[in-house]
């Protein structure tokens, strides 16, 4: 991962990348030049003042009247007003732009991350990814402010200021002031590219720390229940002090490349009163005041060199995240859709899958008819929720096929799936927002009546659609999620123990919805409750990642030596 | 104003305390870069007259690069040994509020990205705040000898240079208030982005299955929205101080121009002096600029102070001295004295909200009580103001007889171990998210007994497993096992459990009731026959009263409500 051993064909690559993704920056043609004239006038104002000092000196030398150094001194006040206008303008413009751009950016990147597969979801806390989406968007939009107020406008500022002594002071003295600048900028391109791998592991610390506090922060409930309380708290200072010490580390060599350039313009200011020996008093107090003033955006830029390095940090972490592909490659295009309407034919064709090796299926070969409902049984972990996982698309098997309407999943259009296949998943996730948010999951929905059907089908009809949803119960959320499915029309239902937390009586109730959402539709139904098991037409016995039994249900009823007779007697007992 | 101001200049105090010799060192260290450039002035003063009697001495320049040099040296010494201060001030306020939550009266009220964004972001506004007096303490020096020395040149001059210097005072204090307000805005605004990132990466199963990640995307658009228009603004009110402070250097240069010309134009004001007072006045600014970064972090600092205050428990101090812990490991937290075992627990007339009015509950050693009710009866909610997860409105909790103040901080493990309903696991290893910080010695034991050791002998790495950011690898019935056996750790008297079973297969439920029942005094949320079956009394809720209480066969017969949930 570090700098220095990047060859240079990664390098090349490297800046493929960041060109793609700083494309998003780009504000378009007028803003940009808009915000160029603004650095233009920030930069030649400042610039015609030290004239004025060179003039006053020298008049003054000369014995001029009273009068004219005042109207100079008159004049330098006007410019200087007018150049700090010129300043606050542009920062505001640069402000308001680069804003705008790296909320783009932020949409890009949570879009992209949105996209990738639940593997990579499996290994990435919400903190961690608020960290890359925000934290690091956050990092470059200060950057790129910087970038064009103190870079830019330095960089302008100093060609205008080696022009303006080449021209009017001496080409010589313009000569040696550009190849000294040269040298100092050389520097701190070198320096700089030292300090980005040191930042980039501060930086890697901070979410680190961001991802440890988000996860307590979402299971303080679990540590106070545990009396770990404490224990958290120890190991937070054990992340903290990571942290520091990454930051002392990366703030050593930022400091270092501040003193250095420090140094440097000391020495072109000693050099340049040494070259100027001949030069009138005037000319030298020109001199001096374009050496401060030049001075002034780099120390600024220096001042920022934490944020211009978490920026860089932040932009090769921002690069990453756009560079992690799905594994779930995108379907040849133009993708075939599922059938817009009615049930879908459901098969698993020799299916295999493995969690990263760890092999969790084996051929599994599954076969249900548009309509037909098929009840997974198995002990907990034997690979149910893997298979209706499978079959919403959220895994490609590691060998073999699922297909859903006769097409292959790898090869239809992800939207069609999304919408056609439907899934009620045993834990629900809810949000912090509104019922009618939980319900649509901010989609566009057909209307506030549908969705008070919707939840009147679950027995939730009394809940406000625009009251947020406070505390929930773990049985209201499944609720919840029965009457997201039903304001979808899916043509394949899965139900991974959708009904688990309902106690029996809302559980009868609901049954009668259920019994509705799977008429005319194709269901999977995976339960424990094998009672809820009567209305399906076939059943699989699912043990160790295999199928151990599968056939029409009131087959499998019929031999009381097989599996899922014996389970049902177990149950009974 | 006032009632924010008085918080934040604590929390100042403390953090200024709490590591004194590193505060004031590291201050001193930093001395030497805000005086050093006095010494540069009264240089290039040297150079600039000497300029006039024929070529400026290559000592002298040397003189000027070797002030530059030391000078970047102490800055290098003393930045690096600030950062100690500075990590250590943010883990300090990290820590309390964190403590607070996880152990005292403190609530994560908000959700997690947004306790996250105040926990990094406010820490840090506060922190710089108290930070910032370093650079104030080299401004006032620098500024009074600067000041003494161009007295002595021209005093007339001088005096009005302060003039510009408390405009720009006068200012920052009349933006404040705005750049108070803007600043809020913008922080409530970005929490809000933060917040709804976190919900939809917390919740992106749901999302995805439901194909809904364009809508996702497009409110994640109007709150950026929101926040963009609301941070230009406050950057905009911060930046038109920092121009107006930028302009005083310029405009002080003009002044000196203006009202030396004539001293100037006599001959007592040299270009050697011109030169020192146009150094001297960019360095100068440094101070109206410090003060004026000081009164415009205040009202930002104040309200990270009030934001953070809100994360923390009614009279817990966001500041205390816990201790930092950078070059030594924070040590073990000892065990809470635990001499009472339980006898009975008794809760009258717990009420909470509209949720529950007046439950009674009465549990025994040894006893095996099961709450049930129909979906939304106050099951949850009954447990949950027990063990003070919840804050009740009414009624009182007894601990063998004597009454129990603060539920939340006394029933907790060894006395009382909870399972939620949806349990979660840390991205740790097995035997991390098992221990938090207990010994081993029952962990196989608790594993055993939990109906977890054949899951784990399946397991290649066994507890060193790691388990994905809130257990996502697990199946939901493993990580409920998983937390029962982390309760189990911990060897509670009373193990309460929230619908437990409701992810597992016949069998390992049955394995599970075998293993816990009879370890310790259990109190379970369930409507699961075998529980029902199992239990020695039975609470059936119905709206959150009590509609029957008794055993199964009892109720059966005289509790309409529990033969409706039965049939």
């Amino acid at each position: 991962m570090s700098a220095s051993s990047t060859s240079g064909r990664a390098a090349s690559g490297r800046h493929v990348l960041r060109s793609r993704r700083l494309h998003s920056l780009w504000p378009g043609p007028g803003p940009a030049a808009l915000l160029a004239l603004s650095i233009v006038a920030t930069t030649a104002l400042p610039l015609a003042a030290p004239q004025l000092t060179r003039r006053f000196v020298d008049d003054a030398a000369a014995g001029a009247g009273i009068d004219r150094l005042t109207l100079i001194a008159l004049g330098y006040l006007g410019l200087a007003v007018a150049g700090q206008a010129a300043r606050t303008l542009t920062a505001w413009l640069a402000g308001r732009l680069a804003w705008a751009g790296t909320d783009r950016l932020r949409e890009r990147l949570a879009a992209h991350a949105l996209g990738l597969d639940m593997a990579f979801h499996g290994r990435h806390t919400p903190g961690e990814m608020i960290e890359r989406v925000d934290g690091d968007v956050a990092a470059v939009a200060g950057f790129v402010v910087a970038f064009l107020l103190d870079v830019v406008a330095g960089v302008l500022l100093l060609c205008g200021v080696i022009a303006v002594v080449a021209v009017t002071v001496d080409p010589g003295v313009g000569a040696v002031l550009l190849a000294y600048c040269a040298l100092i900028g050389l520097g701190m391109v070198r320096a700089q590219r030292l300090a980005v791998p040191s930042a980039a592991r501060a930086r890697a610390a901070g979410a680190a720390l961001s991802g440890y506090l988000e996860e307590r922060l979402a299971g303080a409930e679990d540590l106070r229940a545990n009396g770990a309380g404490e224990h958290a708290v120890r190991r937070f200072h054990q992340v903290s002090a990571a942290l520091w010490r990454a930051d002392r580390r990366g703030d050593a060599v930022g400091s270092s490349v501040l003193a250095g350039t420090g140094v440097a313009f000391a020495a072109g200011t000693a050099l340049m009163l040494a070259l100027s020996g001949t030069l009138s008093a005037g000319t030298a107090v020109l001199l001096l005041q374009y050496t401060l003033m030049v001075r002034t955006p780099f120390e600024r830029l220096i001042d920022q060199l934490r944020q211009y390095q978490t920026a860089l940090a932040g932009l090769g972490r921002i690069g990453e995240l756009l560079a992690v592909r799905s594994t779930l490659p995108a379907p040849p295009s133009p993708a075939r859709r599922l059938p817009p309407a009615g049930p879908l034919s459901l098969e698993l064709d020799a299916v295999d899958f493995a969690y990263d090796d760890e092999p969790v299926l084996s051929g599994i070969t599954l076969r249900l008819a548009p309509g037909e409902t098929l009840g997974l049984v198995g002990r907990t972990g034997s690979g149910k929720t893997t298979i209706a996982r499978l079959i919403a698309r959220l895994y490609d098997p590691t060998a073999g096929a699922v297909r859903v309407g006769g097409l292959d999943l790898r090869e239809a259009d992800p939207a069609s799936v999304r919408g056609r296949v439907g899934v009620v998943t045993q834990d629900v996730q809810v949000f912090s927002a509104t019922v009618r948010d939980n319900l649509t999951l901010f989609r566009a929905h057909p209307g506030d009546d549908r969705l008070r059907e919707a939840l009147a089908e679950v027995g939730l009809g009394d809940w406000d659609l625009d009251a947020p949803l406070g505390a929930v119960s773990a049985g209201q959320a499944q609720l919840l999620a029965l009457a997201r499915a039903f304001l979808a029309d899916p043509g394949l239902v899965v139900l991974d123990e959708a009904s688990s937390r309902l106690d029996p009586a809302t559980e009868r109730r609901v049954d009668r919805g259920v019994t509705r959402l799977l008429s005319g539709r194709t269901g999977v139904l995976i339960a424990h409750r094998l009672a809820s098991l009567s209305r399906a037409d076939r059943i699989a016995v699912v043990a160790d990642g295999k199928i151990v039994e599968y056939g029409g249900r009131r087959d499998l009823l019929a031999d009381p030596t097989g599996r899922f007779a014996r389970m049902l007697e177990e149950a009974r007992r | 104003m006032r009632p924010l101001m008085t918080p934040l200049l604590a929390v100042t105090a403390t953090l200024v305390r709490f590591e004194l010799r590193r505060y004031l060192v590291g201050g001193l260290l930093w001395m030497p870069a805000s005086i050093l450039p006095l010494a540069g002035g009264l240089i290039l003063q040297r150079l600039f007259d000497d300029l006039g009697t024929g070529g400026a001495p290559l000592l002298l320049c040397a003189a000027f690069v070797g002030v530059e040099l030391v000078r970047g040296l102490t800055i290098v010494i003393a930045w690096t040994y600030g950062d100690y201060w500075w990590s250590a001030a943010a883990a300090l306020l990290r820590a309390n509020v964190l403590r607070s939550i996880l152990t005292g009266r403190g609530r994560a009220r908000h959700s997690p990205g947004e306790g996250l964004a105040r926990l990094r972001d406010d820490v840090g506004d506060v922190v710089n705040f108290v930070d910032e007096s370093v650079p104030l303490a080299g401004a006032v020096l620098f500024g009074a000898a600067a000041l003494t020395i161009m007295a002595s040149v021209d005093p007339a001059v001088t005096l009005v240079l302060v003039i510009p210097a408390i405009a720009i005072g006068v200012l920052s204090r009349l933006l404040n208030r705005t750049i108070r307000r803007l600043h809020r805005r913008s922080r409530t605004l970005g929490a809000a982005v933060t917040g709804h990132l976190g919900e939809i990466f917390g919740a992106v199963l749901a999302i995805k299955t439901a194909g809904a990640e364009e809508a996702a995307l497009e409110r994640l658009r109007r709150h950026n929205r929101l926040r963009r228009e609301a941070a230009v603004k406050d950057r905009l009110a911060t930046d038109l101080l920092g121009a107006a402070t930028g302009a005083t250097v310029e405009i002080s240069i003009g002044l000196v121009l203006l009202l030396a010309a004539p001293a100037m134009h006599r001959g007592d004001f040299t270009v050697g002096d011109l030169a020192l007072f146009t150094t001297y006045v960019g360095w100068l600014t440094a101070l109206p600029r410090t003060i004026g970064g000081i009164l415009s972090r205040m009202p930002q600092a104040a309200v990270s102070v009030e934001r953070l205050t809100q994360m923390t428990g009614p009279g817990e101090d966001l500041s205390r001295d816990t201790g930092v812990w950078f070059r030594r490991d924070h040590p073990v937290p000892a065990r809470p004295v635990h001499d009472d075992p339980l006898e009975v627990l008794q809760a009258r007339g717990l009420t909470v909200g509209y949720g529950l009015h007046g439950v009674d509950l009465e549990i025994e050693r040894g006893s095996f009580t099961v709450i049930t009710g129909a979906v939304g009866s106050g099951k949850t909610t009954l447990v949950r103001a027990l063990l003070g997860l919840e804050p009740a409105d009414a009624g009182t909790i007894r601990w063998n007889g004597r009454p129990v103040a603060d539920p939340g901080g006394f029933l907790v493990p060894d006395r009382v171990a909870y399972v939620g309903q949806a349990p979660r696991l840390f991205s740790a290893s097995l035997r991390e998210n098992l221990l938090l910080g207990r010994p081993a010695d029952r962990l196989e034991r608790a594993v055993r007994l939990a109906a977890f050791d054949r899951d784990l002998a399946g397991m290649p790495a066994g507890l060193d497993t790691v388990v994905g950011p809130r257990g996502v690898r697990l199946s939901g019935g493993q990580a409920q096992r998983v937390t029962v056996a982390r309760a189990l750790v911990r060897s509670p008297d009373l193990l309460v459990v929230d619908d437990l079973s409701s992810a597992l297969d016949v069998e390992t439920e049955r394995r599970l009731w075998e293993g816990i029942t009879g370890v310790c005094t259990l109190l379970v949320v369930s409507h699961r026959p075998a529980v029902l079956a199992r239990a020695d009394q039975i609470i059936v809720l119905d709206r959150g009263r009590v509609a029957g209480r008794g055993r199964l066969e009892e109720l059966l017969e005289t509790c309409p409500e529990m033969r409706r949930l039965w049939s």
